[in-house]
């Protein structure tokens, strides 16, 4: 029983304080999909992996309400990644910029359409 | 002919990607976080901050000199772990050890302190979490040197006597 | 070598059941308080051990393949590969991942085994997937011993049923993960595109490209590449390994100041990645086979197999680019899902398009040209939307939707036709694939979650459905402590019972979220408790996720027509 009572004292502990913005009240439809699609492409800071959208952590969700005020606020998306990618580094941002990142995503398509280039010519030659 | 090209491809490849993974065995850096420190960044208090007994804080106070931060809370066990250290640090050096309770409730944290010690010569009451976060707190426990307003040094995770001589020991 | 392996499994899973905890690896690894059936499982439930189980699953196939396997003409060689392979990871153990070593003093208790791995789910997936590699291992032996003693239908025989084998318990491995990561990190993802999984999936790609290649061997055609599939699915396992176990993935410095056990595994894939290639160099001369002919069938089989590893190496790319600029620029960088799923998307349509035309040989022989254009025109098409980012989810499920009904309309005319599926496996294979590609776009584009806040007492209504919070309550556990939380959920057609809780392990204090999941047959009710607010209220993550019940039905049809397909092919 003792237990039992540490362990709810324990969950008090961990009680939330009330503020305003608990729980997006204040965004509307349009808002609160950038608040999905953001919390999608932001790391947990704390987490092995999974984005703050899916973590239980409680930094997770601090970094969450904060997003949903800089969205009230007036913060574009792109603001709030520079912001948080200046806290916390590059790491956080799970978003791949094709600009930044552009060997990423040219290599498979080069790949893929010379090979098959190659295959078929190869082919068609061996079939004469 | 063809299958024998086609390996020779493959082998640079494979001596490339093996060379990348030894050459990596060179960079032997301290920093092992994935996650960026708040090193080098100037401390941001945006509003006002209250200590456990209720009284303000001045900005000066954070601002002013040597300050050590540290980040603790009564429900977080690897503090606890860290706390002894702590009081032997700031027993033996002139440190000034001020205090960010995390995401605490007031009566628990007065207990905590009655019952282990305080070190601290004042902690920040932080409930929300808030001050934390802006400051780039990811969790309990952390420590962060603010030297002159600027974070000179910052550790995500508790301190012991190695971290001490790694990241703060120089400093006093 | 069998039995000695055998004895060593058996004294470590003894001292763990018997709590010795003088032993450090069960120091880490248990605790009084586990239950017995995690106190036998936590033998694989870090490094040492599991590279110990990994070693005698081998040596146990490996007398499983001398027993039954007959042809003397390869079996030499094929043991000499495997012995080989296991005399350096024996090394490897005992010199840096020895888990009998002691401490001097026997603590009293240990640290617990990390809860998270204490689920049935995460007990056997580790043993199945670390039999997928083994089995791997001897399909890579038995093509290093045909490399040397020239490939003939006993060794395909023996080769096409390894290569089953292998390709069923991978496959059954990576799923149980999935399936895992779904019901009991209940994040509502079952699949985050993180480095650990993506280093099981590169073995899997390669694997499933090799043993489709090896369906034409009656013909002998394209012998080199199977040959070289063969030994990449090894190689690949292999590089996994390293990635995953020497710490490098943390951060490229935790690799470089403990780099023992990662430089070890790093020298042993060289070692054997030289050693193969080499091999393969040397000896391509005598795997000289026929090429296919334009538009037929093995053409498209090595489109298909071009496409696959085309993926692999998105894969591939995507998860070592980390580590490369990691290594170069010092800042650690995030491949996030999404680069993953927009780049492979598009190329898993390619890949249904290419084997549902493979469906209909006779109708590509006839109408050649036409088939050539569309083709052209369906791919440019499917590239070209994805980089416009022209709402691609909705026509791929279109396409994906067309495709599955082509592939039931064509197996149905088979059955008519002959009364009989003669190769039921193949159809049920692919359809399974297809229904699988829907089912995985279809939840990707209309779950949808919210986060509420309720007390006891409350309901609330979202998405077609209504939720109601009835009750909280506290319980003990043998090593944890819990609060549970009852709802209750319904919709137009179902309704259910949903629990979910916050535990805190007794050891080491840690909590951990369960999530309540009630599943049915198009959609999944996810409900994760969160935090609870000083009036009383708890803050809730309610998700609908669809499709996900469609996922594992069709995963589990693949796995069963691999499996039948595997016995199938044995019996010809």
């Amino acid at each position: 029983m003792k237990n039992l009572q540490n362990t709810f004292r324990l969950l008090l502990i961990l009680s939330l304080s009330l503020t305003a913005e608990q729980l997006y009240e204040g965004l509307n439809e349009e808002q609160l999909q950038r608040l999905t699609y953001l919390s999608d492409n932001i790391r947990c800071p704390k987490c092995t992996y999974g984005n703050i959208s899916s973590s239980n952590a409680p930094i997770s969700k601090d970094l969450k309400e904060e997003i949903a005020e800089l969205i009230i606020v007036g913060y574009s998306d792109q603001e709030i990644f520079n912001l948080m990618e200046d806290r916390y580094g590059e790491y956080v941002i799970l978003k791949t910029d094709p600009s930044k990142n552009r060997s990423l995503f040219i290599i498979p398509l080069i790949v893929l359409l010379i090979s098959i280039l190659l295959i078929s010519t190869y082919t068609i030659k061996k079939s004469k | 002919m063809v299958t024998r090209f086609f390996t020779v491809v493959v082998l640079v490849l494979l001596i490339t990607m093996l060379g990348i993974f030894s050459y990596s065995l060179n960079q032997k850096s301290a920093q092992l976080e994935l996650i960026k420190t708040q090193e080098g960044k100037q401390l941001a208090i945006g509003k006002e901050i209250y200590d456990l007994e209720g009284k303000k804080i001045e900005k000066e106070f954070l601002t002013d000199g040597k300050v050590l931060l540290n980040v603790w809370a009564s429900w977080c066990i690897t503090c606890l772990v860290e706390h002894p250290f702590l009081k032997s640090i700031t027993a033996t050096k002139d440190v000034k050890l001020v205090g960010i309770n995390y995401k605490d409730q007031i009566n628990n944290a007065q207990n905590y302190l009655e019952k282990n010690g305080d070190p601290y010569v004042l902690s920040i009451y932080d409930l929300s979490g808030d001050f934390s976060l802006k400051l780039g707190v990811t969790g309990a426990p952390e420590t962060f040197l603010i030297i002159d307003g600027e974070i000179v040094s910052h550790r995500i995770g508790e301190v012991n006597i190695d971290v001490w001589n790694e990241k703060f020991a120089k400093y006093f | 070598m069998c039995a000695v392996l055998l004895i060593c499994c058996s004294y470590l899973s003894y001292q763990f059941l018997t709590d010795n905890f003088s032993f450090v690896y069960v120091f880490e690894n248990s605790n009084k308080f586990l239950p017995t059936f995690y106190k036998f499982s936590a033998f694989w439930s870090a490094h040492e051990g599991s590279f110990l189980l990994m070693i005698l699953i081998m040596t146990l196939s490996m007398a499983f393949n001398n027993f039954f396997f007959w042809e003397k003409k390869w079996l030499p060689l094929s043991n000499a590969t495997i012995a080989f392979i296991t005399f350096f990871y024996l090394i490897f153990l005992i010199f840096t991942s020895n888990p009998f070593l002691t401490f001097d003093v026997m603590p009293k208790n240990g640290t617990d085994l990390n809860p998270l791995l204490q689920d049935p789910l995460l007990v056997i997936h580790p043993p199945v997937l670390f039999s997928g590699y083994v089995f791997y291992a001897i399909t890579f032996s038995l093509v290093i011993a045909g490399m040397f003693k020239g490939f003939e239908q006993a060794l395909f025989k023996n080769l096409k049923l390894w290569a089953g084998i292998s390709w069923f318990t991978l496959t059954l491995g990576i799923l149980l993960g999935s399936i895992w990561a779904y019901y009991e990190l209940g994040w509502g993802g079952y699949w985050f595109w993180d480095p650990v999984e993506n280093v099981a999936l590169l073995p899997w790609l390669a694997g499933t490209a090799f043993t489709h290649s090896l369906v034409f061997s009656r013909n002998k055609i394209l012998l080199s590449w199977m040959v070289f599939l063969g030994i990449s699915v090894f190689l690949l396992s292999i590089l996994g390994s390293f990635i995953v176990r020497s710490g490098i993935l943390n951060s490229v410095h935790s690799f470089a100041s403990d780099p023992s056990r990662g430089v070890f595994l790093l020298s042993l894939f060289a070692l054997f990645s030289f050693a193969s290639i080499a091999l393969f160099f040397s000896r391509s001369v005598f795997l000289q086979s026929d090429w296919p002919k334009f538009l037929s069938k093995q053409y498209l089989l090595v489109l298909n197999n071009l496409v696959l590893l085309v993926i692999l190496l998105i894969v591939f790319l995507g998860t070592l680019y980390p580590i490369a600029t990691e290594v170069f620029y010092g800042q650690k960088l995030s491949i996030g899902p999404d680069y993953f799923s927009q780049l492979i998307t598009p190329l898993v349509l390619i890949l249904i398009c290419l084997f549902s035309v493979e469906q209909f040989p006779s109708l590509l022989r006839e109408h050649r040209n036409v088939f050539f254009t569309s083709a052209i025109a369906i791919t440019a098409g499917i590239i070209a939307l994805e980089f416009l980012d022209f709402s691609p989810i909705s026509f791929s499920l279109i396409f994906v939707l067309v495709a599955l009904v082509i592939m039931l309309l064509r197996a149905i005319a088979e059955f008519f036709k002959t009364k009989e599926v003669a190769i039921m496996h193949k159809i049920l294979g692919h359809f399974s694939v297809v229904l699988l590609t829907f089912a995985v776009l279809f939840n990707h584009q209309y779950s949808e979650s919210v986060d509420l806040k309720l007390k006891p007492g409350q309901s609330t209504e979202f998405a077609d459905s209504s939720l109601e919070f009835k009750s909280i309550e506290i319980l003990g556990k043998e090593n944890f402590d819990t609060v549970v939380a009852n709802f209750y959920v319904k919709d137009k057609n179902f309704q259910a019972d949903v629990i979910s809780e916050k535990r805190v392990y007794k050891i080491g204090g840690i909590i951990t979220s369960e999530t309540g999941i009630a599943s049915f047959p198009t959609k999944d009710y996810h409900i994760v408790l969160g935090d609870r607010f000083q009036d009383g209220s708890w803050s809730i993550r309610y998700s609908i996720n669809y499709g996900i019940m469609m996922i594992w039905a069709s995963s589990f049809l693949l796995l069963f027509s691999m499996l039948y397909g595997t016995i199938r092919r044995y019996g010809y």
